[in-house]
């Protein structure tokens, strides 16, 4: 009796959690019989959120990537701004006020027209909603007509267009419905059909949307954090596409090229390394990146990462720099001027003293490898290197500038404009300026490009300031990771193209499979 | 017998606060800034020190150890654990949530892994040293060696990809289950095989077996009735000891199989330096590693009243 009451109670709490688990986890899987008939794409994301709130958080990136929020303006594949929501814009001779027209036949999918007052009531609700732009709360927005809003800032403030791209901007019904973390009502192509918070987004054609026709009926992203995970859910079938390709699964794909499609692009996350100028003379910096060969490096990783010659990809207006490639002997002579000699265990070393690098590095995107990789080139060059790994680099050798070469990776590009990066990088009060590095043209170029409205003219300013640090040797620029994405027979349309990391699926992604 | 469980409850409390304590003062003194990370998308995303200072404040960072650990505590004794730095949701049901899913994968596994060795630890003990023996030993070897990653990847492999037998993608389903408490039960079932075989084959040597079997006593009572009666204590805590391991969640097979528990939030949670699901999780832990030992102690009392009059002699 005590066996059967004991056998009894292990079948109902397995059944309870099991139905628990299935009622707990929302409407995630689909009906993958109904959709038989329908054009269902499958993706696989390496994130998922709690929330499709798009204007808190980070939650913006994905509500972009499932084809349901749109902002005003967009980055293209070629890096520029236009306009997407938005028709057109206008900036006031003072440069302070901008004044945008919306897309007249621009509407939620519930059907309710895009208004300006909408919009500015979407821009305050982020600013107070989301840390990362509560500057903006310094803006004065104003709906002038129903689709005309001005925005005044207190300074000229040149990036303005490019901050409407990013997609925490997204433009929800504000009206429509309260449960913005599960059901926003928005502008793009696709709507929830079911919404699993950190799990399976089930979405569904947008059949009354704004610019066209919705060449799919349903797409539904899987969370799949592992590698391993999407390899098999590809190979069987189960997804049709996904991105961040390893390199282990990238030969997979290609040895298979009837299957699977690879497209692969640089983006926008940067690995690079100062050096600090406090502690390494020109001649001594100069060497080290003659002895960094970032080709092989990327080579080495196996096209995780294409090699970078500055902080921006080359196909951007304001990726346009050069360095030198490296060099044995130029970089032996740079040692020699410096006034190193080579002892007999083949390392440099000055009045008796060995140089010997310290390598500072955390183990992320790749850098544990370069660090290791960088040591073996120098040391092949003469220059001995240690590494240190630390497991906060924020914390420990930016903070403290106690370092030779410091490794770091990071979105180097948020959306189509090079001021974020410059401005983090190589301002004078900077973080990165306990590595020494100080141009007085450079800074001026800098706060020139901090108002400078003109887009061409701002290419070219970033153009020169990026050169005067390469030229100064105060970082170097190695690798830009590659957006490598794998689709299916018959699948295009899924931002493979797009550098950036918050665009997906769109009105005219197509999928014939 | 209520005396001994409120006195080890009251052990339970110091463990609690003490376990808690040490908690938040390693991740007090590690490295790695929650304001950051939250800001930053982990770390890939440039913010000013001015937004990182207000945001610290707000989180309440600023704060001196002791002032955080107070406020944290008085929360906790008034049952609440607080919100996540990275969503803001409360972390008793982000702990809920990923428990209902452990629970079930735990269970399942626990299941299927004394199915399977137990009766093989019997016929593998009974049959030493015979080519049965040898094999079930062989393959618990291979089973208990074998990573976890590495079982899941196979698995996955062969019965999704290969054959086609089960979906990669089978979430909150039957099916979805299969695969990670496979995963799970593969190396618990090694373990056990093995564990479960010297305590058995450790009662077997003893004299009172070859007694009874001398005064004619059926072999397969004396097996039953007392050797495994005899072993019980010692199979008990192998099993309360791997159901704690289990219901911590197995970060690795929640990740490769999507199954989102306690052991995959609380590494995200490590990783995003989320100090308040972390502390919920630490306490979670703390009981029910008590709870489990508690269970399995009083288990032992009513197994063998012996243990029960040794303790109040002593």
């Amino acid at each position: 009796m005590k066996k059967k009451a004991v056998a009894l109670f292990l079948v109902s709490v397995l059944s309870l959690g099991i139905a628990a688990c299935a009622s707990g986890g929302g409407s995630g899987t689909s009906s993958s019989s109904d959709a038989s008939e329908a054009k269902v794409l499958k993706l696989a994301e390496s994130f998922a959120y709690p929330s499709l709130d798009a204007h808190k958080d980070y939650y913006g990136w994905y509500t972009s990537i499932y084809g349901l929020t749109e902002t005003l303006f967009r980055v293209d594949d070629n890096l520029n701004i236009v306009p997407w929501l938005a028709d057109g814009y206008t900036v006031s001779d003072d440069s302070k006020t901008w004044t945008i027209t919306l897309q007249e036949k621009a509407a939620f999918s519930n059907g309710t027209p895009l208004t300006a007052d909408m919009v500015v009531r979407n821009f305050e609700r982020l600013s107070e909603n989301n840390e990362r732009f509560a500057y903006m709360g310094d803006f004065t927005f104003a709906a002038a007509e129903d689709h005309t809003l001005t925005i005044t800032t207190p300074d000229v403030y040149p990036t303005l267009l490019s901050d409407l791209t990013a997609p925490e901007t997204g433009i929800m019904d504000l009206d429509a419905t309260e449960d913005f973390d599960n059901a926003p009502v928005c502008t793009g192509p696709f709507v929830v059909k079911s919404f699993e918070p950190e799990g399976t987004v089930d979405m569904v054609k947008n059949a009354s949307y704004w610019d066209g026709e919705v060449n799919l009926d349903e797409v539904i992203f899987y969370y799949m954090q592992d590698d391993e995970s999407k390899l098999n859910a590809m190979q069987s079938g189960e997804i049709d596409g996904y991105t961040s390709v390893t390199a282990a699964a990238k030969q997979i794909f290609s040895a298979d090229p009837s299957r699977y499609t690879l497209t692969e692009i640089p983006a926008t996350r940067l690995q690079f390394y100062s050096l600090n100028e406090n502690r390494l003379d020109d001649n001594v910096r100069r060497a080290i990146n003659l002895s960094v060969d970032c080709e092989a490096i990327a080579a080495y990783l196996g096209g995780t990462v294409s090699a970078a010659v500055g902080p921006f990809t080359a196909a951007a207006p304001y990726g346009k720099v050069t360095k030198p490639a490296p060099d044995a002997a130029d970089a032996r002579a740079a040692m020699e001027a410096a006034g190193y000699v080579l002892n007999s265990d083949g390392f440099y070393e000055k009045d008796g003293q060995v140089l010997t690098l310290n390598i500072c590095y955390y183990k992320a995107r790749s850098l544990d490898t370069i660090a290791l990789l960088m040591q073996e080139q120098l040391q092949k060059a003469g220059i001995d290197a240690k590494l240190t790994p630390e497991e906060d680099p924020d914390g420990t050798y930016i903070a403290t500038g106690d370092y030779d070469i410091a490794l770091y990776c990071m979105i180097a590009d948020k959306a189509g404009d090079p001021y974020y990066c410059i401005d983090a990088l190589f301002r004078s009060n900077s973080r990165w300026a306990v590595g020494g590095f100080k141009d007085d043209e450079c800074e001026a170029l800098i706060n020139r490009l901090q108002y400078e409205t003109d887009p061409d003219e701002r290419a070219a300013l970033a153009n020169q300031i990026v050169q005067i640090v390469i030229d100064d040797n105060a970082f170097g620029f190695v690798g830009l990771f590659n957006k490598t994405t794998v689709t299916a027979p018959g699948l295009t349309g899924i931002a493979e193209h797009c550098p950036f990391d918050f665009y997906g699926v769109n009105a005219d992604t197509t999928f014939a499979g | 017998m209520l005396k001994y469980i409120g006195k080890r409850l009251l052990h339970l409390l110091i463990i609690l606060v003490a376990v808690s304590f040490i908690t938040f003062l390693l991740m007090y003194i590690s490295p790695g800034d929650p304001a950051r990370k939250k800001l930053t998308s982990g770390g890939s995303i440039a913010v000013s020190e001015e937004l990182l200072e207000k945001t610290r404040r707000e989180m309440g960072l600023d704060r001196p150890f002791l002032v955080q650990y107070g406020s944290w505590l008085s929360g906790v004794v008034k049952g609440d654990l607080g919100n996540s730095y990275k969503d803001g949701l409360p972390v008793s049901a982000k702990l809920s949530k990923g428990l209902g899913y452990t629970l079930t994968l735990s269970l399942s596994s626990l299941v299927l892994a004394l199915a399977v060795s137990l009766p093989l630890s019997i016929l593998t003990a009974v049959k030493k040293n015979t080519p049965a023996d040898y094999i079930f030993r062989f393959l618990s070897f291979i089973g208990n060696s074998l990573p976890n990653f590495l079982i899941s990847v196979l698995l996955m492999y062969f019965l999704c990809v290969k054959a086609r037998l089960l979906p990669v993608i089978a979430e909150n389903s039957f099916k979805g289950l299969l695969l990670p408490t496979l995963a799970l039960a593969i190396p618990l079932s090694g373990r056990f095989l093995r564990q479960f075989r010297a305590e058995i084959l450790e009662q077997l040597g003893k004299s009172y077996v070859s007694g009874a079997a001398a005064r004619g006593v059926r072999s397969y009572y004396i097996l039953i009735s007392n050797v495994l009666h005899n072993a019980l204590p010692g199979i008990l805590t192998v099993i309360g000891l791997s159901v704690g391991t289990l219901l911590g969640g197995s970060v690795v097979i929640e990740t490769i199989f999507r199954w989102p528990g306690l052991g995959k939030l609380v590494m995200d949670s490590i990783t995003a330096r989320d100090y308040p699901v972390i502390q919920g999780f630490v306490l979670f832990a703390a009981v029910v590693y008590v709870l489990i030992n508690l269970v399995t102690d009083l288990l032992h009392r009513k197994i063998d009243p012996r243990i029960a009059r040794q303790e109040g002699r002593v």
